[in-house]
């Protein structure tokens, strides 16, 4: 029960190996003067992985509100994500910086010659996007880290006292990350192209977070799992963390489809040339390849009840989500920023380095706790969940 | 395992199998109408009388008898029709989304929700049939070959779509209503002593047997019908929200659209639920299967979706003025904030984004009274919803000249409550006539959420 994770040491160097290799393509990519780029790749990345860590929270505290009893065996994993939520804040930082290299409402003199920026300078201006990014992490780090310190709490004292303030909390949490990732998602991917609005933009990055964060989190307790620990893990969680996928990959597809669907059907030049472009300027296969990975691939894949309760298969998935969702964020922001297709030694040295850093981060901040809360008042009906065809 | 001690008991009153057999299904049996019943039916057909009456005067006149010109050309009858959709979508996400949520105390409330879909989406189904001003012509919007030319509908409208989703939604609802009832005729035929009900209910029943296999087939039945009816229930108002999210109408063309307006069905039918099952307990003296506890978790839904809902309108509002879209901006800042519909715009967000954020308190969640206001509130809010996308959106368009108001008639006032007494008088026959929680259901979760033990013998 106070099980904890055990790392080895050449599993931390090759981790901090990945991180070299981030490190080095940055340099390398700003040494060489590709600086638009390496900014994209960094904004990419660390979208990317902030996205993860957000939706895996959100599913954390999803949980706590449904009052989920299945899934309370593994509630530890997400929690452990909010130290690389802190990372990721210190990572931010840097971006501010290079705005001017992504951003064409960033640059100086930007807004003179143009009417609609100038509207829309009290919102797109440097020190307010700093200010209102500063905050948004300062509020998910304090609620999150609340979160994971009531869960500890609650192996040592016990009782219902820190669940149900943890339910609480995560009712804020949910309450506040809500209303402040619209906004992220606006100011840091939307406003690429400061002209281009759609309403479910950002909805539709949500829904994306919380989508590969769950897939994130149910890749991650398989494997913990083939190291030998949630021993316990059985078709049943299998069967409703594939559930999670299933349900989601409908509703991304969903979200997708109606953005692009009404876009097209109102056929208003100001809409369409957020698609024009990606479906014209070589983009065209990443197009395609966002919308069949994330939703065609686990929707088909997970369709067959026996495929779904099956951990490889499961893990394939998680997989190729991760590469989904590198590909949706890598169309949303390469395609205003670098204006042409271009994967190289800085894509994937970027990535690395991230995943690197994302997974050395998270399995050190879950090795130092429990993996089990083992107080948790429903942590048997994890242990003993059953995989009912019908739930009654 | 079921965590008695976190979760509280799921069914009160220390009952058996029995116990809930007959509570449930005793005032099917009795042979006295309850009094109440007869008033609240007297009522409710009163309104649908008036209702034939705007049914009546519509048909024979025509639509000239609404308060719609040139500009509005959708008025009452189309925010009726969207209201009632909305309120359908409760039966289906009370027994899908919540199954899929492992929520058990749904098993107390999904029958009447679904019950509830039913006869709103017939309530809703009358408005786009009386709108076409010639009835007869009805038959017009299906698609099949034909002698007049041959004509045929345009598929490329969302209007079409919303003809086909609707009618299919309707269809599966009614299938996985009525599969899921037929256990429970079979209780009711073996525990009735008159013949002729006896003869209704076997057949309605089917001729269920309760043998194994018949179960094993029923649950495989109920479980693929779910889940063709969860895709469905998106599609529903997701179409319906096209109707307007596909025009170019400034307020309407808006991506959001379909997703908001999904969650806002879902919204006004858990809203409607609420209302229903705190009157049904209270007549019904159900206090023991509907409890606290089953209110206070619709209650924590709807603050959840209330949220959505406020996210919603921000990213609206927010977008309309980021578009720097005159004509956006207009909608939102002058049409709706302070133009002629301010009332209903403010209604709208304060019923509908801050006044159900009060379930945040435990001690508003956990009283009966003001989660019956409440709920009454959201779903006054959500009709000022659809007021306002129809009518302040068409009655100014983009040339000022055609700017129109527009106020409803009688008839159209009368045409809207005989469908909530066509609604209530639906309900009503159904508490009279038909099981109202799913017997079977109930018993499935009975063990293991309750304090009976084996040694209690009262098994049926």
């Amino acid at each position: 029960m106070d099980k904890k994770l055990q790392i080895s040491k050449s599993f931390k160097n090759s981790m901090i190996f990945l991180i070299v290799i981030g490190v080095v393509a940055v340099a390398v990519g700003f040494w060489t003067g590709a600086e638009t780029r390496t900014w994209a790749n960094l904004l990419l990345n660390n979208f990317m992985f902030l996205s993860i860590t957000l939706g895996g929270l959100f599913w954390m505290a999803l949980q706590s509100i449904t009052q989920s009893g299945w899934s309370s065996a593994f509630v530890r994993v997400p929690q452990a994500l909010v130290t690389y939520l802190m990372v990721g804040a210190v990572l931010w930082i840097p971006l501010f910086f290079g705005m001017p290299h992504l951003f064409h409402w960033a640059q100086s003199g930007a807004v003179l010659h143009d009417a609609v920026l100038a509207h829309k300078s009290p919102y797109l201006n440097v020190p307010f996007l700093i200010i209102r990014t500063v905050v948004f992490f300062v509020l998910w780090i304090y609620l999150a880290q609340r979160i994971r310190k009531l869960s500890l709490r609650e192996d040592k004292a016990g009782g219902l006292d820190a669940f149900n303030k943890i339910e609480f909390n995560s009712k804020v949490f949910i309450f506040v990350l809500g209303i402040s990732f619209i906004f992220v998602g606006i100011d840091w991917l939307m406003s690429l192209d400061a002209h281009w609005f759609s309403t479910l933009f950002a909805v539709k990055f949500f829904i994306s977070a919380f989508y590969h964060g769950s897939a994130v989190i149910v890749g991650a307790v398989i494997i913990l799992n083939r190291l030998g620990y949630f021993p316990f893990l059985n078709e049943g969680h299998l069967h409703d963390f594939s559930k999670y996928i299933f349900m989601l990959s409908i509703m991304w597809g969903y979200m997708w489809f109606v953005q692009y669907l009404l876009i097209w059907y109102g056929n208003v030049p100001e809409e369409t040339v957020y698609f024009h472009i990606r479906r014209e300027e070589g983009f065209q296969a990443f197009f395609l390849a966002e919308i069949f990975i994330n939703w065609l691939f686990p929707f088909l894949f997970l369709m067959w009840n026996r495929m779904a309760k099956n951990a490889n298969v499961l893990l394939i998935t998680v997989a190729v989500l991760i590469v989904g969702q590198y590909i949706e964020i890598y169309n949303a922001v390469m395609a205003e920023t670098v204006h042409k297709v271009v994967f190289g030694y800085l894509e994937i040295g970027t990535f690395v380095g991230f995943a690197g850093l994302f997974i050395l981060i998270w399995v050190v901040s879950l090795s130092k706790h429990p993996l089990v809360a083992k107080n948790h008042p429903y942590l048997m009906e994890s242990f003993t969940l059953e995989d009912f065809e019908e739930e009654y | 395992m079921y965590n008695i001690k976190a979760r509280g008991v799921l069914i009160e009153g220390n009952k058996g199998y029995h116990d809930i057999t007959r509570d449930i299904t005793n005032p099917l049996l009795s042979k006295t109408t309850p009094s109440w019943w007869w008033v609240a039916a007297f009522i409710a057909t009163s309104m649908l009388i008036w209702g034939v009456w705007g049914f009546y005067n519509t048909i024979a006149v025509g639509t000239g008898t609404w308060g719609l010109n040139n500009s509005v050309s959708w008025g009452w009858a189309i925010i009726n029709f969207v209201w009632w959709i909305g309120i359908g979508h409760a039966g289906t996400a009370f027994s899908i989304f919540l199954l899929v949520l492992h929520q058990k105390w749904r098993t107390s409330i999904n029958r009447a929700a679904e019950a509830m879909t039913i006869f709103a989406v017939m309530a809703a189904g009358m408005f786009p049939l009386i709108h076409m001003g010639r009835i007869w012509d009805g038959f017009y919007v299906f698609p099949y070959p034909n002698t007049r030319g041959p004509l045929w509908v345009n598929f490329n409208s969302p209007l079409f779509w919303d003809v086909t989703a609707i009618s299919t939604y309707l269809t599966a609802s009614f299938l996985f209503w009525y599969v899921g009832m037929m256990p429970d005729f079979a209780s009711i035929r073996e525990r009735t002593v008159s013949k002729i009900k006896k003869k209704i209910y076997g057949i309605l029943s089917f001729g269920w047997l309760g043998s194994a296999r018949g179960w094993l087939r029923f649950e495989t039945a109920a479980l693929l019908m779910g889940g063709l009816t969860a895709p469905l229930v998106v599609s529903v108002h997701s179409i319906v929200a096209m109707d307007f999210a596909a025009g170019i109408v400034p307020g309407w063309h808006s991506t959001i659209f379909p997703p908001f307006f999904v969650v806002g069905a879902i919204f006004s039918g858990f809203a409607m639920v609420l209302t229903m099952m705190i009157i049904v307990r209270k007549v019904y003296k159900y206090e023991e299967y509907v409890t606290q506890r089953h209110l206070d978790a619709i209650a924590r839904v709807l603050t959840f979706v209330s949220l959505i809902m406020g996210v919603a309108y921000i990213s609206e509002i927010f977008i309309s003025w980021y578009s720097d879209s005159p004509y956006e901006m207009y909608v939102f800042f002058k049409n709706r904030a302070i133009g002629d519909y301010a009332f209903e715009f403010w209604a709208m967000i304060t019923c509908n984004a801050i006044i159900p954020q009060l379930f945040w308190f435990k001690k508003i969640r956990t009283n009966i009274t003001m989660v019956f206001i409440i709920s009454i509130f959201i779903n006054i809010g959500m009709w000022f919803e659809r007021f306002v996308i129809v009518v302040t959106s068409l009655s100014k368009t983009w040339l000022p000249s055609t700017w129109h108001a527009y106020t409803p008639t009688v008839t159209e006032v009368a045409i809207y409550v005989g469908t909530l007494g066509f609604f209530v008088l639906g309900i009503l026959l159904f508490l009279r006539f038909l099981p109202m929680m799913a017997v079977s259901e109930l018993k499935g979760v009975l063990k293991e959420t309750s304090l009976i033990t084996e040694n209690t013998n009262n098994h049926e």
